[in-house]
């Protein structure tokens, strides 16, 4: 057996592209291209419904996102401030003496006083 | 002769002012459907659908699937009208998006397929309206070809694309367009040659 192949002025094989294009040929009702056309439409026009539904709600989203964003900014700006005030008010504290502690009084003798009340201990009787 | 040849050549070419015409009222068609309108889009489809249908086709295993790869695909263009640009031509574009559709589809009939074992894995062509035996025969060749091989053959001595049209649309270099459909016509040609031998 041999195969011959009967290849067209395209390079083609024109058999076989003859029985692919019986294989392969597209509905060539009219009506049905216009149906299909339809379809493709309707399911853009939802697809858009969809999406003008959705738009507003974007928008919002959008909004709200940027404000939140603002939020978490002035936060942190808040927070480090507080912190930089705790840590300054810590310094403070190691640092300085505060004016109101109370104050614990030396009850030195005077430097005499030993020396006196050996001299007591000595003379007395 | 001199007429002749003009006469020869005005039944394939289409003349120029037409042909100008025609590109002119696709790009107003366009820049009108990039502003949002819809009827011009709606346009659009009615002038490339049945030429990104015959690109599906070529790609998925039905008609079913070529019809929900040429609706995703126009889904898609619409929504990335304002990404394309008017110097571009505008069937290629469409026919790249189309066949990404067709592919993406392909790929999850595959997993669908791979889950329940049927005979449509074998002959993926059941069309009711297959009578005759050279049919059958081409839809059991076309079912042992790669999806690839497949698309590749039909794109091209079906549809008329180029290796490179193919190369573009199924993002496979050229050279591999062309390897893939010397394969597939050798195969086909196998499965059909005592047919033809016998005519």
């Amino acid at each position: 057996m041999s195969i011959e192949p009967r290849i067209g002025p395209h390079g083609r094989d024109d058999d076989l592209t003859r029985a692919l294009r019986s294989l392969y040929a597209a509905p060539s009702d009219d009506a049905y291209w216009a149906s299909l056309a339809g379809r493709i439409m309707a399911r853009i026009g939802g697809d858009a419904a969809v999406e003008q539904w959705w738009q507003p709600l974007a928008r919002f989203a959008r909004i709200g996102l940027v404000a939140a964003a603002v939020a978490l900014v002035a936060a942190r700006i808040a927070l480090s401030r507080d912190a930089a005030r705790q840590t300054a008010i810590a310094y403070d504290g190691v640092i300085e003496t505060p004016a109101n502690a109370p104050l614990q009084l030396a009850t030195d003798a005077a430097p005499g006083s030993a020396r006196d009340a050996t001299l007591r201990y000595v003379i007395s009787p | 002769m001199y007429a002749a040849l003009s006469l020869h050549t005005a039944q394939h070419v289409p003349e120029p002012s037409t042909e100008w015409s025609a590109r002119t009222r696709e790009r107003d068609l366009i820049v009108a459907a990039q502003h949002g309108d819809r009827g011009a889009f709606a346009e659009l489809v009615t002038l490339h659908q049945r030429r990104a249908y015959a690109v599906a086709r070529a790609i998925t295993a039905t008609h079913e699937d070529a019809e929900d790869a040429v609706q995703e695909g126009f889904l898609h263009a619409y929504r990335a009208l304002d990404r394309f640009r008017p110097e571009q031509a505008f069937g290629a574009w469409l026919h790249r998006i189309v066949a990404n559709a067709a592919l993406d589809i392909g790929r999850r009939r595959r997993v669908r397929d791979a889950d329940t074992l049927s005979d449509s894995v074998a002959l993926p062509f059941r069309d009711p309206a297959e009578q005759d035996e050279l049919r059958r025969r081409l839809a059991a060749g076309l079912g042992e070809l790669s999806q690839r091989q497949r698309s590749v053959i039909v794109l091209h001595d079906v549809e008329g694309f180029t290796h490179g049209e193919i190369g573009s649309m199924l993002g496979i270099p050229e050279g591999t367009a062309r390897s893939d459909l010397h394969h597939a016509r050798a195969a086909l040609r196998r499965t059909l040659g005592d047919l033809w031998s016998q005519r």
